[in-house]
């Protein structure tokens, strides 16, 4: 520094003049401070945000951005041969993308499920957040919304390319508009039951990897298994057993609710009657809030342990 | 029981409302009994909680967080009860745990800002505040780093620096000298003094060692087995005792020749070390005990070094009532 630490502190803005920099001392904070719906906002936000690896080191954002190329890839390719070729339809309905990109998707929501659930109880930081206003019931429930809100922003990406696609290419847009809809609803169930599943797995298992395996276990061997099931009881004209099997997977019960819900189909044994066409809304209904009640009640007991 | 109620409350009162205050607080995890009944006041400046590992220092923070419920017993920090308005004393107290909190994969200057906006400051604010407390602190470059890179000492610095991000009332510091080489610790020391005298904010400090908190605290509270040990202004720990400590030339002969001849003389005196402990006349005796240590000492022909007045150190009031208390172990 040029000028001499002698120099006379001569105050105010003059006194900046030297380039030195003069202890100001300590500022008490007067300003605002937002309430418990201000803060969850702000938590529910850098969720969001680290989902996907912003405000995070460099090397976290490579797998979520590639993962998220990789599962938008085939978008962007079936709307190029759409525009191409002048297809009038798409070859793929909209909900039935994210049961064809189901290893992306599941490894996505393991991956990511950790970054907001274990890390703060591997590190320690959850005490840190325990010690702020927010509640450990709220801190959950704006881990979890961040974290669904990641997995539905990952399935909602490429079916968002293909609707796009479709109105450029001129299909019929109040048809294309009204699929679109409707697959938002079938992939905000999604979301929400991956986010529980991916979630439970993340704040019970502290290291990283065992909440992945976890995870990626459940979501794709399981799903094997219940479409193993679903296949044989098909070909052994047992349907109603592959339909209660469906119940009990989240990619299963999806494949159901995008055959209630919409009008594609891609479910090896759809329910059938309205009773059990009710029962696959009513179940990934409470996988999702069951999932996020057990979440809840784990953080509890984390705060007053 | 009968609780050993603090000493000093004189300075609480200046301030009006106490930083803390604790009223029969027992806390009882079945097997142990954590905290026993305890009464302690804690006011402004620099507060040291002293005790062994396990003397009930963390649940005792924990209870005051509104983390953890107490058995019996009541308590307020800053005037908010902990049974019903712990949110509103989460939102006035800053908090700096023992253990690691830092996540590996943030930089401390993004971190202080997200834990400042965790206590509800806007975006902006929670940026220049995290600037500021990171600059008192003492993280310069560095800041922009991961913090998983950094040594304990900046560890230690991105610790404090969350814990102060929002302007905090009172700051509960958990050990903040752990695992600090001398420099550092003394830094930290420093850091721990100003933030209670300059910054105006409320501490409560924990620590094993007794003899660094008596250098920045203005007040120490001892715990012992989840009972109030002591608690009193740090002055009253490091009063002189009146005893006097002196030294002469030569070895053990010379000290003892000087011991002996003083006590005879009616001054009780005692080795202590390479010097004399000589203990203060009786009320009633007018005479001058640094002018009869000076003529016994020509009188005997030794060659006087020095005269001291002998100070309390925390540890000794420690070692003497923990030797007092019943110890269950």
């Amino acid at each position: 520094m040029p000028s001499s630490h002698t120099e006379p502190r001569t105050g105010g803005p003059a006194g900046r003049a030297g380039g030195v920099i003069h202890d100001i001392g300590y500022r008490p904070y007067a300003g605002p401070r937002g309430g418990h719906g201000a803060i969850a906002r702000s938590l529910y936000l850098t969720g969001v945000r680290n989902v996907f690896g912003l405000g995070r080191s460099g090397k976290s954002k490579i797998l979520p951005f590639a993962l998220l190329a990789l599962n938008v890839l085939p978008a962007v390719i079936i709307v190029g041969v759409v525009t191409f070729i002048g297809l009038s339809s798409l070859p793929l309905a909209y909900p039935e993308y994210a049961a064809t990109t189901t290893i992306l998707l599941g490894t996505f929501a393991a991956a990511q499920g950790p970054i907001l659930f274990s890390r703060d109880l591997r590190h320690g930081t959850i005490s840190l957040y325990l010690a702020r206003p927010l509640s450990a019931t709220a801190y959950a429930l704006a881990r979890w919304g961040a974290l669904a809100t990641g997995i539905f922003a990952f399935v909602m990406a490429p079916i968002l390319v293909m609707y796009l696609g479709a109105l450029l290419a001129q299909m019929d847009a109040g048809e294309q508009t009204t699929d679109f809809l409707a697959a938002t609803l079938v992939s905000l169930l999604l979301a929400g039951m991956l986010a529980s599943v991916s979630g439970l797995f993340s704040a019970i298992a502290l290291r990283r990897g065992f909440a992945v395996v976890g995870t990626i276990g459940t979501i794709l061997f399981g799903y094997g298994v219940v479409a193993v099931i679903q296949g044989i009881s098909l070909e052994q004209d047992q349907e109603r057993v592959g339909e209660i099997a469906g119940l009990f997977h989240p990619m299963t019960l999806y494949a159901g609710l995008v055959n209630v819900l919409t009008d594609a189909d891609n479910a090896i044994t759809p329910p059938t009657g309205a009773a059990m066409e009710v029962l696959y809304v009513v179940v990934s209904v409470l996988l999702a809030l069951g999932g996020l009640g057990l979440l809840l009640l784990r953080y509890r007991r984390l705060a007053t342990r | 029981m009968a609780t050993l109620h603090p000493v000093d409350r004189a300075a609480d009162r200046r301030s009006g409302v106490p930083a803390i205050a604790t009223q029969g607080l027992t806390k009882d995890y079945g097997s142990v009994l954590a905290l026993d009944s305890l009464d302690v006041t804690v006011g402004t400046g620099v507060t040291g909680l002293v005790g062994a590992n396990g003397a009930g220092k963390s649940t005792l923070i924990k209870i005051l967080l509104g983390l953890l419920d107490p058995t019996a017993g009541s308590a307020q920090v800053l005037g908010h009860d902990i049974a019903t308005e712990g949110a509103e004393i989460r939102a006035r107290v800053g908090y700096m745990p023992e253990h690691e909190c830092l996540p590996p994969d943030v930089s401390a200057s993004d971190f202080v800002v997200h834990m400042a906006q965790m206590s509800g400051l806007p975006h902006a604010a929670a940026r220049e505040r995290a600037a500021d407390v990171l600059r008192h602190v003492g993280l310069a470059e560095e800041r922009y780093r991961p913090m998983g890179g950094y040594s304990t000492g900046m560890k230690q610095r991105a610790k404090l620096a969350q814990a102060l991000a929002h302007d905090p009332r009172l700051v509960l510091l958990d050990e903040p000298t752990n695992g600090l080489d001398p420099a550092s610790r003394d830094d930290m020391l420093e850091l721990v003094r100003r933030i209670g005298h300059d910054f105006g904010i409320a501490v409560l400090v924990t620590s094993h060692l007794l003899g660094e908190l008596e250098r920045v605290s203005d007040h120490v509270v001892v715990l012992d087995g989840g009972r109030l040990l002591r608690a009193s202004a740090t002055t009253d720990f490091l009063d002189t005792t009146g005893t006097l400590l002196v030294e002469v030339l030569g070895g053990a002969t010379e000290r003892d020749l000087l011991g002996r001849a003083l006590h005879d003389a009616g001054f009780p005196s005692r080795p202590r070390g390479n010097v004399v402990a000589v203990e203060p006349p009786a009320p009633g005796d007018t005479r001058n005990v640094h002018d009869m240590i000076r003529d016994t000492a020509v009188d005997l022909g030794l060659g006087l070094v020095r005269i001291q007045p002998d100070h309390h150190r925390i540890e000794d009031i420690f070692r003497e009532e923990v030797a007092g208390a019943v110890q269950p172990h």
